[in-house]
């Protein structure tokens, strides 16, 4: 009865934790590696990003920044000197005023000329064409001879007294070698990259933790399905925090309540059962002793009865003997069902012991034994006898004779085989021929048998850790054969 | 997996853009403000004509030159051709002292109040504003004339009604 | 004597041993049967396990305490522990129940049947001293009152010296068993006979046990 109740063999064998193939590829498969991935990419994309966002914010600032400064520059040297300048200029006035800008400035004025420097040819013909069309200060980043640049262009206008700006076909234009802002962000960035890969072991450390804070109550609530699989139904997970865990630890807490509950009710049905059993083997047995007791005076006082009246008493005294082996059969079947069945193993000369139990039941001139050798093997002599019986019976009362029995040994096996020479077991019948009160052939049956016999063979059988298999021989008959494992080691 | 894959491509691209945001990037041409000025033939100087009008007469010295320099020209009064007066008297060629302070300029002529009407006032604050807008300043600055003797006059902001925004 | 609580079984028992030729007596429960044995002294006894009042394990233990009358109990198939407990109360033999009479006749039988040596001889080994005749034993000069079935046992095994009997072998000679007789009974004999003959039960000199096979006499 254990080994039914037990858990389903498939939820003991199976392992909590998938270790199948399941991925094709080397995808992480251990919640914590995944967990660690996953932790480690979103940290180090997270940073990446941040770390890009700000370098990109702050190269703008430093591009912006140095572009407006330069812009003011020229702005301002413009403004300044303006006013002192001879209009409409002369050469002296432009190279005065390109000068006055800077390094690399241009300054045109109709078909003069002025230049302070060697890179005024990267100015370009969209500036020159926006300076030539408009009245204000254009700018624009170019990248030539592998260096950024900056280029300045901006008509100088004549302002009036009210205010109106007119241009006043000067034009200036100074270009600017941003190499040094280029450096700056390239070191912004750089140590924004570096910080970026600090975060990566910070990150492994926090995704271990991380990982261990949700891997810890799975870990519990395993250990804990793991022993109510083995069969502690005692066993509890003490849910933590208000989490998702924390509801599954609740689950399978409530789950394990029930099972504990219908387990414990079972096992009150069991027990109330086993009780029953008893109560009723006892209170038959009193009844059915004192029948056994008196019958033989019965017998020997019917040989004087005449006619009706003895055979009328015959007829008690076989049914009584009928009804006391089927209260036994009942008995033991029970006690199989309430688990109390117990072997009393001992060393047995298996052939020897199937030929005193044909002999004390006087089937010796009915059944044909072959038992080559003395085979000894470990079993309960008592539940042994009972299975031979009851197969060599079955098979006198439903086969034909004659009845054989075979016995034969290997190192770790004892086969029994029963066969007779009857019509063997129709197709339909043989799935129920353990049945318990199962009949085929009612009818055509010789002597009535409880109808537990093969039912109670079968169980002595399972109780040695052996089986019996029902089936036809090639001859036609019905075969039964006994395997019970052999040499178990002496208690 | 497929889903390995894509977060390989993920990365990659946050990678590549991460990259690509980096450094001076080249652009087209932007405007960047106004373009300066101050280059001029002459600064402009206020006379009195005979219907008592104020008018603008640009002096072509070849260049703007400073508030000072064009209020010199402006004392030593209007071209000797021209049907213009100027209503400052009793000065020949001075030196003005011009103070910049935010909104305002502060000119210290050797004047008395009396020694100008106040056409001779709007002459002198009409110059030296009408240079200073050429020179880039705003319209709405004020003016103030810094008189030798002490006068209430001296403390007054005024405009000119050529130049100043109206109101 | 029959001890039965169930009036109608013991009635049902009596009728039948009597009818065998037994002159039977009975009694409804322990306390009573102790008295009777008393009056009646009685060849055996029949005991039942299950009794009111003081049960079939207490009996036995009395009547083992108060003499060598054999015992012969009542038990249901099965209940292996109505078993081991009967026969270390003392039991000689047990029947499971429902007994046939013919099956508890030839128990009693075998259990009341002494076998007399064949020569009558006097056996001596050591301190112990069996007249095989007069069946007594002595030890060192005192007599030892030995139960019919131990003194069939030391009877048996004292015959051949040195020899070893398997515990079925020992079932079929002493308790007259078939072949599927309890080998507990002889364990549990050996073990009583061993308490009464021998110095240190824990090692014995005359009753040993051979593992894995049975018991021999000797040699001393």
């Amino acid at each position: 009865m254990t080994a039914r109740l037990a858990w389903p063999r498939g939820l003991r064998a199976r392992s909590v934790w998938p270790r199948g193939s399941r991925g094709r590829r080397a995808w992480p498969r251990g919640l914590r590696a995944r967990l660690l991935v996953a932790f480690v990419l979103v940290t180090v994309f997270g940073a990446a990003a941040a770390a890009w966002s700000s370098a990109r914010s702050a190269s703008t600032a430093l591009a912006a920044g140095a572009e407006r400064q330069f812009v003011e520059t020229v702005t301002n040297q413009i403004t300044a000197n303006a006013a002192g300048l001879t209009y409409p200029p002369g050469q002296s006035t432009l190279d005065q005023l390109a000068s006055a800008v800077g390094a690399d400035t241009t300054v045109t004025y109709q078909n003069l000329r002025s230049t302070t420097g060697p890179d005024s040819d990267l100015i370009t013909d969209a500036i020159r064409a926006a300076v030539q069309h408009g009245d204000s200060l254009f700018v624009q980043r170019i990248a030539a001879q592998g260096r950024p640049w900056l280029i300045v262009g901006t008509p100088v206008v004549i302002t009036s007294t009210t205010g109106t700006r007119t241009p006043s076909g000067i034009q200036v234009y100074a270009v600017r070698d941003l190499t040094s802002v280029q450096r700056q962000i390239h070191s912004l960035t750089r140590s924004e990259a570096i910080t970026t890969g600090l975060a990566l072991p910070l990150a492994v450390l926090l995704a271990l933790v991380a990982a261990g804070s949700v891997l810890r109550p799975v870990r519990r609530l395993r250990d804990t399905a793991r022993r109510l699989s083995a069969g502690d139904l005692d066993a509890r997970a003490v849910p933590r925090g208000a989490d998702e865990l924390a509801d599954l630890t609740v689950t399978l807490n409530e789950m394990a309540e029930s099972v504990q509950t219908s387990m414990a009710a079972m096992r009150r049905m069991q027990d109330d059962a086993r009780r029953f059993a008893a109560d009723a083997s006892h209170e038959l047995r009193t009844p059915l002793s004192t029948l056994t007791a008196v019958m033989e005076v019965l017998a020997a006082a019917s040989q004087e009865m005449d006619g009706d009246a003895r055979e009328s008493a015959q007829l008690a005294i076989a049914e009584t003997h009928r009804l006391v082996q089927l209260a036994e059969d009942l008995m033991e079947v029970s006690r199989f069902d309430a688990g109390t069945a117990r072997l009393r193993t001992e060393d047995v000369e298996v052939g020897g012991a199937v030929r005193d139990c044909l002999r004390t039941r006087a089937w010796t001139d009915q059944v044909e034994l072959s038992a080559p050798g003395e085979i000894w093997s470990r079993c309960d002599r008592r539940r042994l006898d009972v299975i031979v019986a009851n197969l060599v019976g079955n098979a006198l009362r439903h086969g034909a004779p004659p009845v054989r029995v075979s016995v034969s040994g290997a190192p770790e096996q004892v086969w029994i085989e029963v066969t007779d020479s009857g019509p063997g077991l129709p197709e339909q019948v043989l799935p129920h021929v353990f049945d318990r009160f199962y009949k085929a052939d009612e009818a055509r049956s010789r002597a009535p048998g409880s109808g537990l016999g093969l039912a109670i063979a079968l169980e002595n059988t399972l109780l040695h850790g052996g089986e019996l298999t029902a089936g036809n021989a090639s001859g036609g008959g019905a075969r039964f054969v006994v395997r019970l494992p052999r040499g178990r080691e002496d208690t | 997996m497929r889903r390995a894959r894509w977060a390989m491509v993920a990365a990659l691209a946050v990678v590549l853009a991460l990259v690509a945001g980096c450094g001076v990037t080249p652009t087209g041409v932007r405007a960047a403000g106004q373009a300066p000025g101050g280059v001029a033939p002459g600064p402009t100087l206020y006379f009195v004509d005979s219907d008592r009008h104020l008018q603008p007469q640009v002096r072509p010295t070849e260049q703007l030159g400073t508030i000072a320099e064009a209020l010199s020209l402006l004392l030593a009064g209007p071209p000797a051709d021209a049907d213009l007066h100027s209503e400052i008297w009793g000065v020949g060629t001075v030196q003005v002292t011009v103070t910049m302070a935010p909104g305002v300029i502060r000119l210290m002529a050797p004047l008395a109040s009396t020694d100008v009407t106040a056409f001779g006032i709007e002459q002198i604050v009409c110059t030296a504003l009408g240079v200073d807008v050429q020179r880039g300043g705003a319209r709405s600055t004020k003016v103030q004339i810094v008189f030798t003797q002490p006068t209430p006059e001296s403390d007054t902001l005024r405009t000119c009604p050529l130049i100043s925004p109206a109101g | 004597m029959i001890i039965e609580d169930d009036p109608r079984l013991r009635r049902g028992l009596e009728l039948a041993l009597s009818r065998l030729g037994y002159a039977v007596g009975a009694a409804g429960t322990g306390e009573e049967g102790l008295l009777r044995l008393q009056e009646s002294k009685p060849d055996l006894v029949v005991l039942d396990v299950i009794l009111p009042g003081i049960d079939g394990f207490e009996v036995c233990r009395r009547i083992r305490a108060a003499g060598t009358t054999p015992v012969i109990m009542l038990t249901a198939r099965g209940d292996d522990f109505d078993v081991v407990a009967g026969l270390e109360a003392g039991a000689d033999d047990y029947v499971v129940k429902p007994a046939r009479p013919s099956v508890l006749d030839a128990r009693i039988r075998a259990v009341l049947r002494r076998m007399p040596g064949a020569d009558g001889d006097v056996r001596e080994f050591g301190e112990l001293r069996i007249d095989t005749s007069g069946l007594t034993v002595a030890l060192r000069g005192g007599q030892v009152p030995l139960t019919p079935t131990e003194m069939r046992l030391l009877l048996t095994i004292s015959r051949a010296p040195g020899r070893v009997f398997s515990r079925q072998q020992l079932l079929e000679q002493v308790w007259e068993h078939d072949y599927l007789g309890d080998s507990r009974l002889v364990d549990n004999c050996v073990q009583r006979l061993r308490a009464k003959i021998e110095a240190d039960a824990a090692n014995p000199v005359y009753v040993q046990t051979v593992r894995g096979f049975g018991y021999r006499f000797g040699p001393v």
